[in-house]
């Protein structure tokens, strides 16, 4: 099992380690691999950052440092998938109740009710909501988004105590599996920061978990 | 000699008006299904269903651009109709008097209503303008209404060109809100317009002059000193005017109060403040629906309207084939026809 997986199922949270990523396509390649889906859908994506620009420290140095410095923190990798947020802004736009939070922690989409209507889109502030019929016939006609998709968390795997795809494939052990303590404790141990800002980490943790990751950056 | 028997409107904007409200109405059904999910699912179910829902309301939005986009230039092109548009124009001091006046007329503090809140009470064709005040506001509120609708349901249909000029999320959620905020402002309107036309004493089930074009309309031409009266002493009230009226209200407050609670529940309309879940309440639900029946039946009512023009226009046809008098105004030929009270009473 990867070292990036924690705990699974019950209360999973998922969360990158940015310091970690390399970039090297592992996650997107497991997760299409693990559930066959269209070449145009990303459930995970790597978002790169100042791509080829060396930070203050050096390239594939600390990211999160400088950052907080007020630097440009050089190339910057960061895997983006669904990260099943405590305060789910998709979850509250969402008209039909398509998305709902569940008890479990994590974020279901129900196809049946979704309209496509790609408020969760808007919603988002990781870009997860994928929409991969928006290009077909009567969709791309009127502008509907067909039905949504994104990361599920692997969660028929993780019920089976296995760690999502990607999380489980990553060379690197880049992504985070495990309870929002779990999380933090592993960043702090690794020496690596969060690198959203506090905003975005009241969305993904609620604001209670969220200041679990501020005793590593108690000015950010 | 009332205003009862002046036509209001021309052939094309009566067509307008009919087609205008066909696709207002099925944008609302298509809307609000999506907006109150608990309570209409089945209403999705009926428009296409999750996957159809929403091409439905975007295909009847595009008509209605299209529609509104032939109609108004029409109107302004020609010179009769401009005219016309003098007469939609608020007159602020009489208007607003007519307002004052029967706020307090409401209140028992006034005797009788201002001649601009006149337009069908009785009086003389020559003593009140065509148009109340309240009919004006209908014509500008609905025009400002659906228009800010079609801006912003363009805007969140292709959210980049908002995204272009602002590059930010959260105005392209500002227009979802506010674009599901007018369509609960709009909805008390239409079901308002609905009883208001279709529920007056002198119309009852629904007022001709929207579907019959002014130049079929029969017309007093005479000198209205030369008599005593009105004429709306001549019209009949139908036996079941009153129950219905009374049934009709009740639905329309209903349906009004609980789209308006709804929204309000579920908090920044209709984007709700906190994560809830099959929170459906029996009431609501009944009231919504309530809401949606008023709805179709202004559908329905609209639908009527241009089955009795339609059936109107026969009979003239055939009793001019025939020889005798068309129901021109002076003669009250057609007074046994039903439905049509408000129109063919001279
Ligand atoms: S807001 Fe985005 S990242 Fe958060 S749960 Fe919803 S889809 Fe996932
Ligand atoms: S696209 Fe589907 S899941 Fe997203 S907000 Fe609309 S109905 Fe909900």
């Amino acid at each position: 099992m990867s070292q990036g997986v924690m705990s699974t199922g019950e209360g999973m949270r998922i969360f990158p380690d940015v310091e970690a990523c390399i970039d090297c396509g592992g996650c997107v390649v497991a997760c299409k691999r693990t559930w066959d889906r269209e070449i145009q859908n990303q459930r995970i994506d790597i978002t790169t950052m100042a791509e080829g620009i060396a930070g203050p420290q050096g390239e594939n140095a600390a990211k999160v440092d400088p950052l907080i410095a007020g630097e440009n923190p050089g190339e910057t990798s960061l895997p983006m998938q669904c990260y099943h947020c405590e305060n789910a802004p998709c979850v509250s736009v969402c008209p039909t109740n398509a998305l709902q939070k569940e008890e479990d922690g994590f974020v279901t989409v129900q196809d049946d009710l979704c309209v496509g209507c790609q408020y969760c889109l808007s919603g988002c502030p990781f870009g997860a909501p994928q929409f991969p019929d928006s290009n077909d016939g009567s969709a791309q006609l009127f502008g509907t988004g067909g039905i949504m998709d994104k990361c599920t968390g692997c969660r028929p795997r993780q019920e089976a105590g296995k760690g999502p795809a990607c999380a489980e494939e990553c060379a690197t052990d880049a992504i985070l599996v495990g309870s929002a303590g779990e999380i933090s404790d592993e960043l702090e141990k690794r020496g690596s920061g969060s690198f959203f800002n506090d905003q975005a980490m009241e969305i993904i943790f609620g604001e209670e978990d969220a200041q679990l990751f501020q005793d590593y950056n108690p000015d950010q | 000699m009332t205003n009862l028997d002046h036509g209001k409107f021309s052939r094309v904007t009566t067509m307008f008006h009919s087609l205008l409200a066909l696709t207002v109405f099925v944008l609302f059904f298509t809307g609000y299904a999506i907006a109150f999910n608990t309570e209409l699912w089945w209403m999705v179910e009926l428009m296409g269903g999750n996957r159809g829902v929403l091409s439905i309301h975007r295909l009847a939005g595009f008509a209605l651009i299209l529609l509104t986009g032939f109609w108004v230039p029409y109107m302004l092109i020609r010179s009769a109709s401009r005219s016309n548009f003098r007469e939609v124009l608020p007159d602020l001091r009489a208007d607003a008097a007519a307002f004052v006046q029967d706020v307090k007329f409401a209140l028992g503090r006034a005797d009788e209503r201002h001649p601009n809140a006149r337009q069908f009470a009785g009086y003389k064709a020559d003593e009140v303008p065509l148009l109340s005040y309240v009919g004006k506001g209908v014509i500008w509120i609905f025009t400002v209404e659906l228009l800010l609708l079609m801006i912003s349901g363009l805007l969140i249909w292709r959210k980049t060109w908002l995204i272009d000029f602002y590059n930010s999320q959260s105005v392209a959620m500002a227009f979802v809100a506010f674009h599901g905020l007018l369509g609960v402002i709009m909805l008390m309107g239409v079901l308002f317009h609905t009883f208001e036309h279709g529920f007056h004493p002198a119309f009852y089930p629904i007022e001709m002059k929207a579907f019959l074009p002014k130049d079929q309309t029969p017309n007093f031409h005479g000198n209205p000193d030369e008599y005593e009266t009105t004429g709306i002493e001549r019209l009949r009230l139908r036996p079941s005017w009153r129950w219905a009226t009374n049934v009709v209200a009740v639905l329309v407050v209903v349906g009004i109060v609980s789209v308006l609670v709804a929204s309000l529940d579920y908090g920044g309309y209709p984007v709700p403040e906190t994560l809830a879940f099959n929170e459906g309440s029996v009431l609501r639900t009944i009231g919504i629906n309530i809401g949606m029946f008023v709805l179709l039946l202004g559908l329905l009512l609209s639908v009527y309207g241009n089955v009795l023009r339609a059936r109107y226009l026969r009979q003239r046809r055939e009793r001019a084939a025939t020889g005798t008098t068309a129901a021109d105004g002076g003669e009250p030929a057609s007074r046994d026809e039903p439905g049509t009270s408000g129109t063919d009473d001279g």
